[in-house]
């Protein structure tokens, strides 16, 4: 067991929405998660859409602010909850990290590489080593326009990839690619467990999920719902498969009513 | 602030913005290419035209009982008779002059090319063409010169068809030649007096000899259009960046990208403002380098053709240093203004039309400096745009005047650094960052998405104030000059309509928005001793500041006598009422209520007051006006209505009025109202009486009812 980890402590986030009447009716997006992800560990998040999941990765990769709880990353002996130093830490993908379109995958790299406060010699040298990992050689500079959704996706991965974070945290990542494509990037995430890195994602897809995941969470309406591995949650519900164990989880809740 | 991190977000934001071809196109393309191609193409224009213009044929009717001497007078006129010059320049003299036996066939001159146009003259016979009327309808001829003895004169009346552009050219070269006709009999007749023509005609000589140097005379030809250039190619300059990097960032989606990096907002914001403003003064400089080159080339020519003198570009040096950093202040300004706008859009489209208006209302206010007797005052100083405009033409006057020149490149600093403040911290909240493009801008929403209730969302009341300052500043004082006291109470009434208009428009809650609650009678009470006792202090504070700016405070009174020198009852209905009113409803009113909603308290009042010092636009007069707008928002805030601070205003706004307006026996009953400077035992005995009689007022103070109290707290949450 590593010692590098990410941990939500009792997270919280509230949005205000205009309900009628005038009446403006505060909504917890999420309610209250805790949770802890160890390194070498893929932990997959699933929930029905407008569960939250989105909401909590992104607090959980310091984009947006929780109401409440806290959000930090454990480096060895050190704790750090700083916004601006958690994210040194952490490669966030999801289908809003949309990547500038007149660059080049090279200058984009170049660019993070200073942002995150990597020597240029250094940065050079991922660079190359990216290049090869994912097999982007002949368009890395190309504008990033000029890509297909496929190498788009690559150079997204590359970007998570730069500063080389402890910490992953991709939201449907797989969403919308082809077989071969997120292949490769389950293949991706297979490998950085190897190594030894803290892997958090969300999916809708349950094969996957049940395949590539050591711990399955299921939240729903902000809550976290189930928690174990794919095997324990299969036992604990007496079901076969994680798409039987997610309907019934659900309708458990007794909530089926969503939208 | 780590430089490197800037350095790179710069770059990055550089090298995004210029691989995008519209941006290169609106920097480079119209000044380098298009302004001269436009240029050189009109001149080539100008002249094709010119050249290849039509001969008319002007067909005059003379029908007149005299010798027929300004009929031959006519037929020898010739285009060339005009100017020297057209005659030099046509290198051609007239073909000479016809004249036909035959009178039905008319007479016929034909002239040489003149500069102007080629014209030939026919004389038609009177006989002809029945009624002249019917006549110079049907453009059957152009002018109709008939002419009859009277009282031993020959009287003649030119008629012609103004609506007709042949009709009136001749009429004017019919005139013409009248004068020299006149001015020939005239000569004739003193000579047959046996006089001196030239001491009759030309008893004195005059000359007008211009002083201007050509520097000078170019200055001021570069100053009227410069300025104004200078204003729209700048926002043309950072409008498109300013979109790209704000709006343009949001719909290519790269701003959540951007939002994982260890990157903070405000350098994020930091970067993109330098980016616009560096590309706005680029391409301000190549438009002002493209429109100066075209101007001092127009000159050249003029130069030329009129033998001025020569003159020297060096003179031009402290204009050209101070152009280029008024282009440095005013980019940031513009750039500043200019993303705060497009930052709450979600789109290019979005972003284009909260553009426009802001466009509008810069080019509107550099235009205020276009407006003759306009000057570089203090005030004017302040107001950007305008006063951009005023510092060059003034440069390009060589009036220079170092404390303008400070005031105007501090203030569009100043205004570009809170912009980007604001900014920065509108940034980083999430709702416009995830929000769902709701902005808070009630106002530019569909209207039946709007529900009823409430007070007005702060980004409202922002709106508001910009504009009703613009109204006051512009509007109000026009109003003022040309109405006096009615334009005074006029100013109120925009002051009161427009936020009404928005607040209804808006649906919001006119009592929660006005605080328009009842309370309880001590408060009323309240109200009067601290309006009595903050009278007494304010005077001693509005005297030391007096004493401190003797200038500004001159300015000020000289304004104030001219409109408090009406009907009394008038004077005191506009100057205490009025505003007592129209001013509450809108600072304590609208403007605390929903600050109060958003931020704390304290926050709330300090905003509202400093606004209420600011609205009055005077430094002189900030300080008083400030504190009086605490007091006003402490009593609104404890009293939990807008009543008793209404009597405050009205009260304060009265007392002005009779110490100035009162009868005589007030000065010498309470001198120390009157006096200039201030003893230290008056000092003390108005602190003393002041603060004496507005902590009895406190005394009396009762809070709004707890019960309401807490209902609104609850509504707040």
């Amino acid at each position: 067991m590593g010692k590098n980890s990410i941990t939500a402590d009792g997270l919280v986030k509230t949005f205000t929405k205009n309900e009628k009447k005038n009446r403006k009716v505060d909504i917890n997006a999420v309610d209250g998660i805790s949770l802890t992800v160890k390194e070498g560990e893929i932990v997959g998040i699933l929930g029905p859409n407008g569960a939250g999941k989105t909401t909590l990765l992104r607090m959980m990769s310091k984009l947006m602010r929780p109401t409440d709880g806290m959000v930090s990353v454990r480096i060895g002996e050190k704790e750090i909850t700083d916004d601006i130093e958690v994210k040194r830490h952490i490669g966030y993908l999801s289908n809003n990290t949309k990547l500038y379109g007149r660059l080049s995958t090279r200058e984009l790299l170049q660019m993070l590489g200073v942002l995150y406060g990597m020597s240029k010699e250094d940065t050079e040298r991922k660079i190359v080593e990216i290049g090869k990992i994912l097999s982007m050689e002949n368009f890395l500079d190309n504008r990033i326009e000029k890509l297909s959704t496929g190498q788009t996706q690559r150079a997204s991965i590359a970007r998570c990839l730069v500063h080389d974070p402890q910490v992953y945290i991709f939201d449907e990542p797989t969403l919308g690619l082809d077989i071969l494509s997120s292949a490769s990037i389950i293949e991706f995430m297979k490998k950085e467990r190897e190594r030894g890195k803290i892997i958090l994602y969300s999916t809708h897809y349950m094969e996957e999920a049940e395949y590539l995941c050591d711990r399955i969470v299921m939240i729903y309406r902000g809550k976290i719902v189930s928690e174990g591995s794919p095997d324990s949650l299969k036992a604990r519900t007496g079901k076969n498969n994680l798409r039987e164990v997610f309907a019934e989880l659900i309708a458990k809740e007794g909530m089926t009513d969503e939208h | 602030m780590n430089i490197k991190i800037i350095r790179t977000l710069v770059r990055k934001e550089m090298l995004d913005v210029f691989r995008d071809k519209k941006t290169v196109v609106i920097m480079l393309f119209i000044p380098v290419i298009l302004y001269p191609l436009i240029f050189l193409g009109g001149m080539q224009v100008i002249a094709l035209i010119s050249s290849n213009m039509e001969e008319q044929n002007y067909r005059i009717v003379v029908d007149a009982a005299d010798d027929g001497a300004f009929a031959r007078m006519l037929a020898k006129r010739e285009n060339g008779t005009e100017t020297s010059d057209g005659r030099e320049a046509s290198g051609e003299q007239a073909d000479g002059v016809e004249i036909s036996d035959d009178q039905t066939e008319g007479v016929e001159t034909s002239g040489g090319q003149a500069e102007e146009e080629r014209y030939t003259i026919t004389l038609v016979e009177a006989g002809g063409i029945g009624d002249y009327e019917t006549a110079l309808n049907d453009e059957v001829i152009d002018v109709y010169v008939s002419g009859r003895m009277q009282d031993n004169k020959m009287n003649y009346d030119v008629y012609y068809l103004s609506s007709a552009a042949n009709s009136s050219y001749a009429k004017n070269i019919v005139i013409d030649v009248f004068e020299e006709f006149r001015d020939g009999l005239t000569e004739e007749k003193i000579r047959e007096a046996g006089l001196d023509v030239h001491e009759i005609l030309e008893p004195v000589l005059y000359e007008e000899k211009d002083t201007a140097s050509s520097e000078q005379s170019l200055g001021s030809i570069m100053g009227s259009i410069l300025p104004f250039m200078l204003i729209i190619s700048l926002m043309m300059g950072t409008m498109y960046p300013a979109i790209d990097t704000t709006a343009g960032e949001r719909e290519r989606g790269t701003l959540e990208t951007i939002l994982t990096l260890p990157v903070t907002n405000r350098q994020l914001i930091i970067s993109k403002f330098l980016t616009v403003a560096a590309i706005g003064i680029v391409s301000a400089l190549l438009n002002i380098c493209s429109m100066g080159g075209i101007a001092f080339y127009m000159y050249k020519i003029m130069d030329m053709q009129t033998d001025a003198g020569s003159f020297e570009i060096s003179r031009f040096l402290p204009a050209i240093l101070v152009g280029i950093l008024a282009v440095f202040a005013f980019s940031l300004f513009v750039s500043a203004v200019t993303m705060c706008v497009t930052a709450f859009a979600k789109s290019y489209k979005e972003a284009n039309n909260y553009i426009t208006p802001l466009m509008l209302v810069i080019m509107f206010t550099g235009y205020i400096g276009f407006i003759p007797n306009v000057e570089l005052t203090q005030t004017m100083a302040m107001i950007p745009a305008a006063n951009i405009c005023l510092l060059i033409k003034n440069m390009l006057l060589f009036k220079i005047d170092y404390t303008a020149i400070a005031v105007v490149l501090i203030s569009n600093v100043a205004y570009a650094i809170l912009a980007i403040l604001f900014l920065s911290r509108i940034y980083d909240s999430e709702a416009v960052l995830f929000g769902d493009g709701k902005n808070g801008m009630q106002l530019f929403e569909k209207r039946s998405n709007l529900q009823k209730g409430g007070v007005p969302t702060v980004s409202d009341v922002w709106f508001v104030v910009a504009l009703t300052i613009v109204l006051v500043m512009y509007a109000g004082s026009m109003l003022q000059i040309k109405f006096g006291l009615a334009g005074v109470f006029g100013t109120q009434l925009l002051l009161l309509s427009v936020p009404l208009l928005i607040v209804i428009y808006t649906k919001r809650d006119l009592r929660l928005t006005y605080g328009f609650r009842k309370t309880g009678l001590k408060n009323y009470l309240a109200a009067v001793l601290i309006a009595t006792g903050f009278y007494a202090v304010n005077t001693v504070i509005a005297t030391g500041l007096s004493v401190l700016f003797p200038d500004s405070t001159e300015n000020v009174v000289t304004v104030f006598d001219n409109i408090m020198s009406g009907n009394i009852g008038g004077v005191l209905f506009v100057i205490a009422f009025a505003p007592a009113v129209c001013e509450e409803m809108l600072f304590r009113g609208l403007i605390l209520q929903s600050m109060k909603a958003k931020y704390r308290v304290p926050a709330a009042i300090g905003i509202t007051a400093l606004l209420f010092g600011i609205y009055h636009m005077s430094l002189v007069k900030l300080i008083p006006t400030g504190l009086l707008g605490l007091v006003l928002c402490c009593m609104a805030y404890r009293a939990d209505s807008i009543y008793p601070a209404m009597l405050i205003h009205f009260l304060n706004n009265a007392f002005s009025v009779v110490i100035s307006r009162g009868p005589e026996k007030l000065k010498d009953l309470l001198p120390v109202f009157y006096q200039e400077t201030l003893g230290f035992g008056d000092v003390m005995l108005l602190l003393c009486v002041g603060l004496i009689l507005m902590g009895i007022g406190l005394f009396f103070l009762e809070k709004g009812r707890p019960g309401r109290k807490i209902k609104r707290k609850a509504d707040r949450a």
